[in-house]
């Protein structure tokens, strides 16, 4: 087969969001978010997510397949996101691709959204990723994978022990009443703030922690510490605040980055997800990455947030490799490990 | 009349059928309150298998538990894409047949409610609503929608948004405060 036209469906959060690529080739990136309305709920409501997947996922493919220049009957394959993420929104993109793939009599890839994640990689440049070190992170996940092959071999090195890195800007975010999603608030409320002013804790560093537990994450003692300084200090400086949070996650994430790359050998660092959007951790990562020799990926902060072309990239990736599609039927799993990279 | 797929998800079952002017070809489903989304795929695979291909599709909007009735509304949806053939939604409960000329039928809503509607003469008089059962009177609960009766209704009636009949619970970040 020629290079495989794949459209990916990815709906597991609040984005409905539709790709379709051809081999390394992006051809539509179709995103409506629903994150306007769980605003004012201070975070991601799933019944409210998940009546705006449904009312949203039939003309997202339709604008994806038009941007694309395609017609639905040239695919080669559909991939989806099988889990993990909230379940009822889960359903309704593996639902709808279901129903394409039977219409279409296609085969149905049903994928990792970590694994997605980091196969986005892929679109951006010729070269082949594996192996390589990828941290993950986003409002749901902060993970370390040690992925061999993106297809089918990944390994967990470590993993958030409680809140994940965006869910803690989300929180600080709405303690500093800088609103919903906190991600991008606080990025731009940190550019006006000393990273340094405040010495916040860096979670999981202490000797034994690198003994035991190296590649785990733990940000609620940090929020906690956040929390205390802000109420103690009335008239502390709000960017000072964000700056100095924002610094203490991204340090932390890189520095257990930055080790698992040393422990592996591997000289390869994706990051993705969420929060791999934040310009701190872009810049401080790259700075970091060229001084310990490791080639950093990041892609472009509009593929770093949940994508279907994420999904539809990981879907090519498994047609190329000869990885057998899902077999029959498949429901979604909400806490899909990501040893899994697909349903076979 | 046409051949049609019809798939109702708006209880506990994922029905599914082929039906050919008023001829059943395939009539199946599968109970599960949370297997919808493998049932409707395994099903639809049975339905389509060796039988002529359908030239529409007709789905129950529901009323009925919010996740499963998705499952079958967007499958119903991208299929008929896929096919460019007509989606025609149908309201679930006027869906169930019933031998009587004036009834009210009703399903499990859960958190101790049921979903109901009332009718008269073939035509519904009141409803779809959610109601806990003491405010309903004699009502007639666990039946199912026929694939018969979704086909008939496709005709006279196409709903294009589910039955919900709730909000999504979520109290804003203002109010919890």
């Amino acid at each position: 087969m020629s290079e495989p036209l794949v459209l990916g469906i990815e709906t597991s959060c609040d984005e409905t969001a539709i790709g379709i690529v051809r081999g390394r080739k992006l051809l539509a990136n179709e995103i409506a978010s629903s994150v306007e309305e769980h605003a004012r709920f201070g975070g991601v409501v799933p019944e409210i997510a998940s009546r705006a997947h449904l009312e949203a996922i039939l003309p997202s493919i339709e604008r994806a397949v038009k941007e694309a220049k395609i017609s639905l009957r040239d695919l080669d394959a559909i991939a989806v996101t099988a889990g993990p993420g909230l379940v009822g929104a889960l359903l309704v993109g593996t639902a709808s691709a279901s129903g394409l793939a039977h219409g279409l009599g296609l085969p149905l890839y049903g994928v990792n959204h970590l694994a997605a994640h980091v196969s986005v990689d892929y679109l951006t440049h010729d070269l082949p990723t594996d192996p390589t070190i990828a941290l993950l992170v986003s409002g749901g996940h902060s993970s370390l994978l040690q992925v061999d092959d993106i297809t089918g071999s990944i390994t967990k090195l470590g993993a958030t022990i409680d809140d994940a890195a965006g869910e803690a800007f989300d929180k600080i975010a709405r303690i500093l009443d800088l609103g919903f999603p906190g991600g991008p608030a606080i990025d731009r409320e940190a550019r006006n703030g000393n990273p340094i002013a405040i010495d916040f804790p860096r979670g999981l560093t202490t000797s034994n922690d690198w003994a035991t537990r190296p590649y785990d994450f733990s940000f609620s003692g940090l929020k906690t510490a956040v929390a205390r300084y802000i109420e103690q200090r009335p008239t502390h400086l709000r960017a000072d605040v964000a700056a100095s949070f924002q610094e203490a996650v991204v340090d932390v994430l890189l520095l257990k980055a930055i080790a698992a790359c040393r422990s592996s050998g591997i000289d390869s660092l994706v990051i993705a997800g969420g929060v791999a959007a934040n310009s701190r951790l872009r810049e401080v990562a790259t700075e970091r990455c060229a001084k310990a020799g490791i080639q950093l990926r990041i892609p472009t902060p509009g593929l770093c947030t949940d994508n279907g072309a994420m999904v539809a990239a990981l879907g090519s990736l498994m047609v190329s490799a000869g990885r057998p599609a899902t077999q029959g039927a498949f429901d979604a799993d909400s806490s899909l490990p990501v040893e899994r990279v697909s349903l076979i | 009349m046409t051949i049609s797929l019809a798939i109702d998800t708006s209880t506990a079952r994922t029905i599914v059928g082929l039906v050919d002017n008023g001829k059943v070809l395939f009539e199946s489903f599968t109970e599960g309150a949370t297997d919808h989304g493998r049932a409707v795929s395994e099903l639809v695979a049975q339905a389509l298998d060796g039988n002529p291909q359908p030239e529409q599709v007709v789905v129950g909007m529901g009323p009925g538990p919010f996740t499963g009735l998705r499952v079958g509304i967007a499958f119903a949806r991208t299929f008929a894409l896929a096919r460019q053939i007509p989606v025609i939604g149908i309201c679930s409960l006027d869906a169930i047949e019933i031998d009587q000329d004036s009834y009210t039928v009703a399903i499990d809503a859960r958190r101790k409610e049921i979903y109901w509607a009332k009718y008269a003469g073939g035509v519904r008089i009141a409803g779809p609503a959610v109601n806990k059962p003491d405010e309903v009177t004699d009502f007639i609960i666990d039946r199912y929608p026929s694939v018969l009766k979704l086909n008939e209704l496709s005709q006279s009636q196409n709903e294009s948004e589910p039955f919900y009949l709730r909000r999504p619970d979520a109290v804003p970040t203002a109010e919890r405060r």
